[in-house]
């Protein structure tokens, strides 16, 4: 009964990083593409049939940034993880 | 060269063996989906891989020893091999669990089913103990605790998070058009990919250079307990990173088309997803199976998305799982009541005989239907191979 309690105390919590991380990390990811994506402004039309140019806003250049930046500090904290988990954890 | 040295030898090759195929049966786990979206051509996807791991099994800093420890006594809690078990019994164990492992890998990736490379050690191992020491020398606690709980929950838990994960970023996008959305979320499946890649190469390539490690102290050359010599870690890391760059293609189809069609946002989801679950778990208490995290994540991403899955895929997946360890168990018993029957450096050549013999014929079944680069992402169209491709139906025979 005990290696039960044990293992359910286990999935409670990785279910729980899982969610904040592994819902969190692409859904932040999401919303960096969405701010790259939003009121783009207008660089050049092209020629008739051609593809109108256009560039992402500056608000959302930033936003995209800050998205795509906690998505890379997250990356770097997951090698750290890598190599250091069994001293930070000590597991 | 005396018998035991022999021997020694013997389960190191093998063991070198049993890493590469863990490399290439797990290949999928990290490239699949990036494989199945185009955000990697197949070639690049697996060398990207390979490097990963080859800098993952160098990366580990603290190997430990007591890799068998959780689930079967053959050593002591410190790592070291159980005193009546020191030499040749020791190494002909291991041999045969050896040997169970790898041929339950090569099967089921001759079937093109992602099944776990630890749970086919832990099976073949487990087995050979059995056989050597009986009932007693396995400890079922831990068999429950850190095998049979973690395959059940694995799959559970990664595809709840993936599909959650994927509903919600496709919520998000989904007023971006497809052409720029997926350019985006390419390079996240490049990076969270990247990220299970590493994880992969220091978790696996440490449990065979604890085996290694184990055997060199049971044979007597080595008697430091808390480190592994420099030439075991380098042999273990070329040996899974060539093993990845071979790439299992069939494993890496089914996991990348067979289970759901995966979609640049979906993909990046549920791979995500893995690489959260597996450095997580493994330092919660309890470590999943990466296979079994990769396959329930992309499942979930496609109930996520509200794309068919094909069931009949994953229920055979499933039944691999449950497999594993009685398979691989029966085999690595076999060989070692074999090995015993015979005795001594023959009764070893004969098993290690039996390895190549069933290697090579699972390498020639493979080439008459090859998966390879070319046709990995051909339409599913309800077989590993190609429609086109498929041998004429037999007539009943």
């Amino acid at each position: 009964m005990e290696i039960m309690t044990k293992a359910f105390e286990a999935l409670w919590q990785v279910l729980l990083v899982g969610l904040v991380l592994g819902v969190g990390l692409p859904a932040l990811f999401a919303l960096g593409v969405l701010s790259l994506n939003r009121n783009r402004r207008l660089v050049s039309v092209g020629a008739a049939g051609g593809e109108e140019i256009t560039k992402p806003s500056a608000a959302g250049l930033t936003g995209a940034a800050i998205c795509f930046g906690i998505c890379v500090l997250a990356v770097i904290f997951g090698i750290v993880v890598i190599v250091y988990g069994k001293q930070l954890f000590g597991v | 060269m005396n018998e035991a040295l022999y021997i020694l030898c013997i389960v190191v090759v093998t063991a070198l063996a049993f890493d590469f195929t863990n490399g290439f049966h797990d290949t999928a786990n990290a490239m699949a989906t990036s494989v199945a979206t185009g955000a990697l051509k197949p070639k690049v996807a697996v060398a990207l891989s390979a490097i990963l791991n080859l800098v993952g099994a160098f990366l580990s800093i603290q190997v430990a020893l007591t890799v068998s420890n959780k689930i079967i006594s053959i050593q002591g809690a410190n790592g070291a091999p159980v005193p009546g078990l020191m030499g040749v019994p020791l190494l002909v164990i291991i041999l045969a669990g050896l040997v169970g492992g790898i041929l339950w890998n090569l099967l089921t990736w001759l079937f093109g089913l992602p099944s776990s490379s630890s749970h086919a050690l832990f099976g073949g191992l487990i087995g050979a103990t059995i056989a050597a020491l009986g009932m007693g020398g396995v400890k079922w606690d831990g068999v429950i605790s850190s095998i049979v709980l973690p395959a059940i929950f694995s799959p559970v838990v990664a595809g709840v998070v993936a599909g959650l994960g994927t509903w919600i970023v496709f919520k998000i996008v989904t007023n971006v058009p497809e052409q720029r959305r997926d350019a985006g979320f390419r390079w996240g499946q490049v990076g969270s990919a990247s990220l299970v890649s590493l994880a992969h190469g220091t978790n696996d390539a440490q449990k065979t250079m604890g085996v290694i490690t184990l055997a060199l102290v049971a044979y007597g050359s080595w008697t430091n307990l808390h480190a592994i010599p420099v030439w075991v870690k380098v042999a273990c890391a070329l040996a899974i990173a060539a093993g990845t760059w071979v790439g299992g293609w069939r494993v890496i189809r089914t996991m990348g088309k067979g289970l759901v069609e995966i979609s640049s946002p979906q993909g990046m989801a549920a791979e995500t997803s893995s690489a959260v679950i597996i450095l997580s778990s493994s330092h919660l208490g309890m470590a999943l199976s990466t296979t079994q995290v990769a396959s329930g994540s992309i499942l979930g991403s496609g109930v996520g998305r509200r794309v068919p899955v094909r069931w009949g895929v994953f229920g055979r997946m499933v039944v691999a799982w449950v497999l594993t360890l009685p398979s691989a168990g029966i085999v690595g018993a076999v060989c070692w009541f074999v090995a015993n029957a015979i005795g001594g450096a023959l009764g070893v050549t004969v098993i290690f005989g039996v390895l190549v013999l069933g290697a090579a014929y699972m390498f020639i079944r493979s080439r008459r239907t090859p998966i390879t680069p070319e046709n990995v992402n051909a339409e599913w169209e309800g077989g590993l191979i190609p429609a086109d491709e498929r041998e004429p139906a037999k007539t009943a025979s």
